[in-house]
Order: C-alpha cells, then structure tokens, then sequence
C-alpha cells in the first residue's frame, strides 16, 4: 500500500479550490520555461524548490530574492539538484508575506484513536514535534469523529484559544471549518498548515501538506492522477502488480512477504552484515506472474544476490516456486538466489524446486546463513 | 476472541478462488462453516456448502454468528456493513485495501451495535486446536495458555510456529491487521487476553509506526497487567521516512520509531526480543 504525499505547491492547488487563503503564488514545472514564466512575477518574493524531503530549509532549497534575474539563476540550478533519490519537480515561487506572527493547525488522522484530530498552535513555524515533545501545552487537539464532523463552535473555541483578535476569529474558524471539508472531501489522512501566518491584511497558509488515501483511489480522481506522476518507474510496476516496494541501498535483493516479515527480515540481515538493496513485499495471495514481475524488478537493480522469504499463508508455496522456475528460464543470467519457502503447501513448494536441482529452505535462518556465504 | 468452536461461520465471497481455497482448509481445521454468501449465486453448493444471495440469509437458513470476509476491497465495506447489520458478532475481513473513511463509519457502527469487527488485512484469530477463522497456515502451533498478538500476518506466522517448534501452546494468536484504521486495535486484543483465565503470557509482535505500541504499554502500566509479556518491533533498521508497505509503518519524529516502542514497552516491565526466534526461550521461563 502506498500514502499519496501532496508537495506544496500540490497541497496549495487543493487549497485554492477550497478558497483557503494564500499569497500570490506561480508554479514552474520541471521543463517548462524559465524565464517566461518569471515575465509578469512581482520581486521581492520567495522561491521554494518542490521536493519530496523535509527541512528544505536547511538544504538551502528555499531562497528569498530581490530581483526577476536573481529568482531565473536560482530556478535554473534548484531544476540541477537532487537529494537522495529525490529532485526537484516544480518550484513555487510567493509575494513575501509581512509575517506578525505564526501559527500551526492542521487535521490529521489518529489512526490508533479511529477518529481524527484537529490540532493547532499558536507557536508555529517551527519544528512542531520539538513544540509537542517540549511544551504540550501549547498545542491544541481537538477530536473529531467521521460522523458527528467539526462543528464551527468547536472551530471557533479553537481559533478563540490561539488569541486571534476579534474581528480575525470568524476567518480563522472558517479555515479550520475548511480544513475539516479539505479532509472528507479528498478523503486525506492529513492537511497540515505550518506556518499559518498573521499579517496586517489577514491570515494566509505559508506551507502546507496533504497526505492521501491511496485505498480510495477507485473513487478520487485526485488520487488517481497524482499516482500517475509521483511514482518513480520502478514504483509504477510495483504498483501495477500490487507491491510495496522501496529501494535501500545494500547489496542483496529481496522479495518477500507480508512488510512485517520483510521488515524482521531485513533487520536480521542488518544484525548478520547484510544489506538489503530493497523492500519488496510481493503482497498476500501472490501469483505466477506477481512473482515473475517482482524477480524481474530486483533483477534491474544488479543485486549481488537475492534473497527469497515466503511464509505461505494466503499466498502458495507451489506457486511461488513455480514461479522461480519460470523466471529461472527466461533470466538465465540472473544473481544467485536463495530461496527459504514455508508454511500453505511448503513440502509442495521445496519439492518442485529440488526436482529443478535447486535447494530451498524452511528455516529463515539457514537460508540467513547460505546467504552469506554467498555474498562472501 | 469472541470466537470458539461452537462458532457457526458464514463466508462472504466463498465461490471465488481465495475464498473456496480457504474455506476448504478452515474446514480441513475443523472449523464450523456453515453457509457461504455470495450476491446472486444463493442456491449453489461449494465444498457442500450452501450458498446465500446475503449475510441476513444465512443467519435466517443457519444460524451465523461468526464471518469471514474474501470479497474484492471496492466491495469489502459493503460486505462489512452487511455483516454487521445482520448482527453477526464477530466478522473477520481478510481483504485489505478498504479506505479509511469507510473503515471509520464501519468501526463506529460496529461499536454502536456492540459487535466485533477485525481487519481489514488481517491473517485472522487461530485458537489452535478449536477453531481457524482466517488464512493463516494451520500447522503453526497447538492449544496452550500463550497468546500471540501482532500487527503482522506473515511474520507472526514465524513467531506461532518457532512458538510450535519449541512446543509451547498457544491459547490464541489473533492478527490485527496491516491497514491503518483497524476493527480491533493492539490494544483492544492485548486487553482482552490480559484479562482472559486461559492465558498466562501474552506475545505482543508490533512494527514501527503508528502508536499502538506505545499504547499497550501505557495499558500494562495503568491497568498494572502481571502476566509476563514478551515483545518483538520489527523495523529497527529501517531508513527514517521510507514507506515500508503499512501505512501505519511510516516513521513520524519520535512516536513510532522502533526504538522509542521497545523503550516504552520494556519500562513497564515486558521482555524485549532481539529477533523473533528468541521468543520461545524467553516464554519457555514462564511456564
């Protein structure tokens, strides 16, 4: 399964069409022409780069310039930089705001809670884990069931708490009443305002967040599309077949399943030297072709060796194994593998690959232990 | 949990391929299946299993009290409210992928009716020996007085059969399901086999995310829970903010690092397990 993470200038389309208010704002897509799009931009302003890390801040990826010039080489080298395995999609480019003061709100799902929470504060703008972990009292929770929805007294209770003056509660509550509509509407798990920022002519969301359920993707166009473009291309195939896939950066390749299991797995092999070169849990109830797509993924990541760990439940062993032997044939070439396959038809599963010449294993940590002779 | 073998179960979704497979090896079990639901194909027979068109039917025809959901996910909340409105008291959903808001209306239905609901994406509850109402392997382990509690299916697998191998019992192993709004919480079932006479230890198998964990342990302080527990976090050496297949799995500042759950739980006086085949040895001492 996968979470849709919004960027903010993704976050800030949706809040637009909820009529949140924001400053002026203008968006430059990766490709698209600098220079032209900067044309009818009014200086100073705030350039942020549109990248899926946190602290952008710190990685010096938003800028304040003063001038058209100084905003087109700064566009030019964000669209050069790349963090990890992330770069830069977009960049965002805002009127600077005349901040008086900062504030946090958001509406997050509390999924231990089964409910959602309403949060705000009026010390936002900062690290809100550190304001959370430090000073708990100055954070604002507001539970909010599916059913019963946020009520705007509710809404205006909070704005009231952050001190807002008068005459600035009623758009204050209107935004937390909009937040609320952003959060049913999108189906979102998260809509997050930090900074929200008080200036002479109002208040005005600085950034913001969305984080969306992937699951209702049947019915949200919004999901839809945005999983076309976020996905990296190996991402695509995993999610084309129904995997959760992540790419690490160790040395051994591996398709397991159930994220758990792949989970202990990989801080086994972490205890043992070992590093996987990925996450692929290959998904409950895994057919012929699902393992085929999933080998065939790890195979264009050249891992040293791959490491296979099934634990039949809805998911065959047979199959499975079958499986291999066929990617076997058509990957002649292919790493070395070491297979541990048990539980729903396991003495199936290990008989059709020793009946191919091919050892497989039941015990996790025998398969642990070949597989380090392997790597060596 | 709220299961036994006097339970009568219905399957919802029995003739498609997952759900005839496992029905088959639920019966094989030995549990009791009683009727099998699918929408306009009531009147057929699947492993000699009477089919109904819905849930009300087959607690009408034969007495269901138990479900078990196969059905596809965009289906799955209809499934769960049809079980539910047909008052069926303990309805376990297999399926995985149901939205969150669904699941939210679902949860609250269920408790205004005073019913039990588990999963979505969950293996389901095995009492070894009585009753299987899910899909985990039925060979993993044998009655006894250790409950084994854990967010995830295949790795709780693991941890029930090494439990087997080393011939500890196991009064039930419940899996709560990898979707992020769950019928049953990890505190919900640690609640319960805190408090049940048939178990004497309690394995809780947890992952980073989320803060269940972290919950349970501030259950066993509260409610001053002296079964000894055992615990294993999976996660410890994943990468901070990579999504590791959960939703609930996804590293937010300190709630919910491996580090601070195993922190949490181990000050309140539980056992914490390096990897997840010390749990047998360490379960072994208090028995």
């Amino acid at each position: 399964m996968f979470t849709i993470r919004l960027l903010e200038y993704e976050a800030k389309e949706v809040f637009a069409e909820f009529n949140l208010p924001l400053v002026n704002r203008l968006v430059i897509i990766r490709g698209e022409n600098v220079e032209e799009k900067l044309s009818q931009f009014t200086f100073p302003a705030i350039v942020k780069s549109q990248i899926a890390i946190g602290s952008r801040k710190k990685a010096g990826l938003i800028k304040i310039v003063q001038t058209r010039e100084e905003a087109i080489t700064l566009c030019k080298d964000y669209f050069t930089r790349q963090v990890g395995t992330y770069r830069v999609e977009a960049i965002l480019i805002e009127s600077l705001a005349d901040i008086k003061h900062e504030y946090y709100c958001s509406i997050a799902l509390d999924t231990s809670g089964r409910q959602f929470v309403l949060i705000a504060s009026a010390e936002g703008g900062i690290d809100i884990e550190e304001v959370a972990a430090t000073r708990p009292e100055a954070i604002i929770k507001e539970s909010i069931s599916l059913t019963e929805g946020l009520s705007e007294e509710v809404a205006r209770t909070v704005a009231e708490r952050l001190d807002f003056a008068s005459d600035l509660i009623p758009s204050a509550t209107d935004l937390f009443m909009k937040l609320w509509k952003i959060t049913k509407e999108k189906e979102a798990q998260l809509v997050e305002i930090n900074p929200l920022v008080l200036t002479p002519s109002g208040i005005f969301a600085v950034d913001g967040k969305m984080i969306l359920d992937d699951n209702a993707f049947f019915r949200q166009e919004t999901i839809r599309d945005l999983q076309k473009k976020k996905l990296t291309d190996l991402e695509k195939t995993a999610k084309k077949f129904g995997f959760s896939f992540v790419e690490l950066e160790g040395q051994v390749g591996i398709l397991a399943n159930g994220a758990g299991l792949t989970m202990a797995l990989l801080d086994v092999l972490a205890q043992h030297g070992l590093a996987g070169m990925n996450f692929l849990d290959v998904g409950g109830g895994a057919d012929r072709d699902r393992v085929y797509e999933a080998l065939k993924l790890i195979f264009t990541m050249k891992p040293k060796a791959v490491l296979i760990n099934i634990y039949g439940g809805i998911t065959r062993c047979d199959v499975v194994a079958d499986a291999i032997l066929h990617t076997l044939k058509e990957f002649p070439d292919a790493p070395p593998m070491v297979i541990r396959l048990t539980g729903t038809k396991e003495t199936e599963g290990v008989q059709i690959l020793k009946d191919a010449g091919i050892d497989a294993y039941k015990d996790m940590m025998n398969a642990v232990e070949k597989l380090k002779g392997v790597i060596g | 949990m709220y299961i036994s073998e006097q339970s009568k179960v219905v399957v919802q979704g029995i003739t498609g391929n997952q759900g005839k497979f496992h029905t088959q090896l639920m019966q094989e079990y030995g549990t009791n299946i009683v009727a099998g639901v699918t929408p306009k194909k009531g009147g057929q027979e699947v492993l000699g299993i009477p089919v109904f068109n819905s849930v009300q039917e087959a607690v009408q025809e034969r007495g269901a009290n138990t479900s078990i959901i196969f059905v596809p996910a965009r289906f799955t909340s209809s499934a769960v409210l049809e079980s539910l409105n047909a008052g069926i008291n303990m309805t376990c959903c297999i399926t995985e992928g149901v939205p969150v808001l669904d699941m939210l209306r679902l949860v609250e239905l269920a408790h205004s009716k005073g019913l039990h609901l588990i999963g979505p994406n969950t293996p389901g509850m095995l009492i070894p020996d009585k009753i299987k109402l899910g899909i985990m392997p039925s060979d993993m382990c044998h009655f006894g007085t250790v409950a084994t509690i854990a967010k995830s299916g295949t790795l709780s697998y693991e941890i029930a059969k090494a439990l087997g191998n080393a011939d500890v019992g196991v009064s039930a192993y419940i899996g709560i399901g990898g979707d992020p709004i769950r019928g049953t919480t990890l505190v919900e079932a640690f609640d319960y086999y805190a408090r049940d006479n048939g178990t004497n230890v309690i394995v809780v198998i947890g992952e980073i995310g989320g803060d269940e964990e972290e919950k349970v342990a501030a259950y066993i302080e509260a409610q001053n829970v002296n079964k000894p527990i055992i615990a294993y976090i999976a996660g410890k050496s994943a990468p901070e903010g990579k999504r590791m297949g959960h939703a609930g799995a996804i590293i937010s500042g300190n709630v919910g690092t491996a580090q601070g759950k195993i922190d949490a739980l181990s000050a309140v006086g539980a056992h914490i397990a390096e990897t997840p085949w010390d749990i047998p040895d360490m379960v072994k001492q208090y028995l």
